[in-house]
């Protein structure tokens, strides 16, 4: 008991650890590449006018610009967990970037989770299919798909299937309506999902038709066949379970790579979420929209990998030893 | 089976094939017969906007009438010089990281480690973007940062590589006799640890490859200049993809074949040195 506590305490301790290190990093990178003032204020910074000078000033006293790193750091930390995340610059200071991040965020959120159902759902019967069936034609041809989807980059896979499935055949719409019932905003999200699905399914079928084709070598599958229980029963009740360790490990691992998908994906079927968010703040030069994005999509990412963390002991004790 | 693993195959060889025909061409681009991939109404000014390919202008041309094939083989100049210095910087920094790490242990074993964790908890897309965005979007930094997101992945490899290796009868022969650390690592080290991060090199490309053009998509890519991701993006906007699919269909395929044969060659040689360490 006392050794599983310790371990759990070991991983919450690592993942505050790196929550810490990850925005000291973002806040480095603010304040050590580029001139500070410049990533706060924006081109406000290099007005040399009289008011543009106060407002400098005034800047640089809000800011707390003349203080040491650590000391900004610190409060920089506590005004980011607090909700305060500055303002953004170009509108004359308002709305502030939290409003922004909360009305984007939930909609790459639901992005990202229709995407890994998705690919989930894909890839758990497709793996089914072809661990009982190593080498046959089925599995040979799901073998060289799964290379062949691989290698396509996510923006290119997105802007054929927006091509084929919305433009000529017509069976998704083009853009997303941010005022329509939640039931058709889902519905205008699939394509995208799709697009960041695939690939992710190929990997997860890769992996758990390995995972699988080994189990069923294990000597307990021969005992249950020989008792005469079904194939079926065999495969689900025998063999899913013990080969998803790695696949939970790749998924948790996998949704770092689908955030940054999914910020690409949304531009090219413009879903207004924090990956076209990005792209508004680079065109007008905000910086603090980018780093508030960049700072809440790697925490979403270390809670991502603790939570999974967390599922991979409870269904396999022996990682606590 | 182990000599089959260890013949490269007809599949290699295409992909080899492919990889010479594209860097020969982005090579030799404005030596090239090809048109100026600037000229609008290509180099006889006289191409139509959004014209379908054809015998004149092989992939069409877009809203500028500007030729796509030519625009093509241009935006792979940067896009392949982005691929591999990136990929060189992740090999070289993130080697030796792994490799110093994976010998002395001890507390630099722990700073690089975490360094390393600390570098795969950011989404890598997302470090991307945060540096591309606070410094500039010249070819350098897109290189460079590209190079930076190469640095863990690879730098974990070396340095399990390095703390296999290391254990082995060959390296306590070698400091038996007297030998330092500059030659162990050197001499004995490099050379076995550099064949399973090497194997790395041509996925790592791909990967680089990919990225730019996912930066290209968030407004992130090099500023001066075509590159594969920027072409596709300008193709990939809803009007132009309707009336023109070509504008962006011709350089995804470019692309996609590009990706798939580094894939394709990046596993085999992969696949080749696994079997090798394992034969040890």
């Amino acid at each position: 008991m006392a050794g599983r506590l310790s371990y759990a305490a070991r991983r919450v301790a690592m993942a505050i650890g790196l929550l810490l290190a990850v925005s000291a990093l973002t806040f480095g990178a603010m304040n050590l590449l580029g001139d500070p003032l410049f990533n706060l204020l924006g081109p406000a910074a290099e007005d040399t006018s009289p008011a543009g000078l106060e407002r400098i000033e005034a800047a640089r006293a809000e800011y707390h610009l003349d203080d040491p790193l650590p000391v900004r750091y610190v409060r920089w930390l506590g005004d980011f967990a607090t909700g305060d995340m500055g303002v953004q610059f170009s509108s004359d200071g308002q709305p502030p970037v939290s409003d922004l991040v909360v009305e984007r965020l939930p909609r790459t959120a639901v992005l990202l989770v229709l995407a890994q159902v998705l690919a989930t759902l894909i890839a758990i019967p497709w793996a089914l299919l072809a661990a009982p069936r190593v080498d046959s034609w089925f599995d040979r041809l799901s073998t060289v798909s799964t290379f062949l989807v691989v290698a396509v980059p996510n923006f290119a896979l997105g802007v054929v299937l927006k091509y084929v499935f919305s433009i000529r055949l017509g069976w998704f719409p083009q853009t997303y309506v941010a005022d329509d019932p939640a039931l058709s905003r889902l519905y205008q999200l699939l394509l995208p999902a799709i697009t960041i699905a695939l690939p992710a399914a190929a990997v997860y079928q890769r992996l758990l038709r390995d995972d699988l084709a080994t189990t069923l070598q294990e000597e307990y599958i021969l005992m249950a066949r020989a008792k005469g229980l079904a194939r079926r029963a065999i495969l689900f009740r025998h063999a899913l379970r013990p080969s998803l360790f790695s696949f939970v490990t790749v998924f948790g691992l996998t949704t770092g790579a689908l955030i940054g998908g999914s910020l690409v994906v949304e531009n090219i079927f413009r879903v207004p979420g924090l990956g076209s968010a990005i792209v508004e703040a680079v065109v007008r030069e905000d910086f603090p929209v980018v780093l508030a994005i960049v700072m809440v999509v790697a925490i979403v990412f270390v809670v991502v990998n603790f939570v999974v963390d967390a599922v991979y002991t409870a269904i396999d004790p022996r990682v606590r030893k | 089976m182990s000599g089959s693993a260890r013949r490269l195959g007809l599949l290699f060889w295409a992909s080899v094939g492919w990889m010479v025909l594209v860097c020969g061409a982005a090579l030799l681009a404005p030596w090239l017969p090809i048109d100026d991939p600037e000229a609008i109404g290509g180099d006889s000014g006289r191409n139509a906007a959004y014209a379908s390919p054809s015998w004149s202008a092989w992939f069409g041309t877009d809203g500028l009438a500007r030729d796509v094939f030519s625009r093509s083989i241009h935006g792979a100049r940067v896009s392949l010089v982005v691929g591999f210095v990136a990929i060189v910087l992740g090999l070289l920094v993130g080697g030796t990281l792994g490799l110093l790490a994976g010998y002395f242990r001890g507390v630099l074993d722990r700073i690089v480690t975490f360094v390393f964790v600390v570098l795969l908890s950011f989404p890598s897309l997302v470090l991307a973007i945060l540096v591309v965005t606070l410094l500039d979007r010249g070819l350098v930094t897109i290189a460079a940062t590209l190079g930076l997101l190469a640095i863990a992945p690879v730098g974990r490899v070396a340095r399990a590589a390095t703390i296999q290796f290391a254990e082995r009868d060959f390296v306590t022969a070698a400091r038996m006799i007297g030998a330092g650390h500059g030659r162990i690592l050197g001499r004995e080290l490099l050379p076995n640890v550099a064949v399973p991060v090497g194997s790395l090199a041509l996925l790592g490309m791909a990967v680089a490859i990919v990225a730019e053009g996912g930066l290209a998509f968030l407004g992130l890519s090099v500023a001066e200049g075509t590159t594969w991701g920027t072409l596709i993006l300008d193709g990939s906007e809803t009007q132009t993809l309707t009336d023109a699919p070509w504008v962006a269909l011709c350089p995804i395929a470019v692309l996609f074949l590009t990706v798939l044969a580094l894939n394709l060659a990046g596993d085999r040689v992969r696949r080749m040195t696994d079997t090798r360490t394992s034969l040890l």
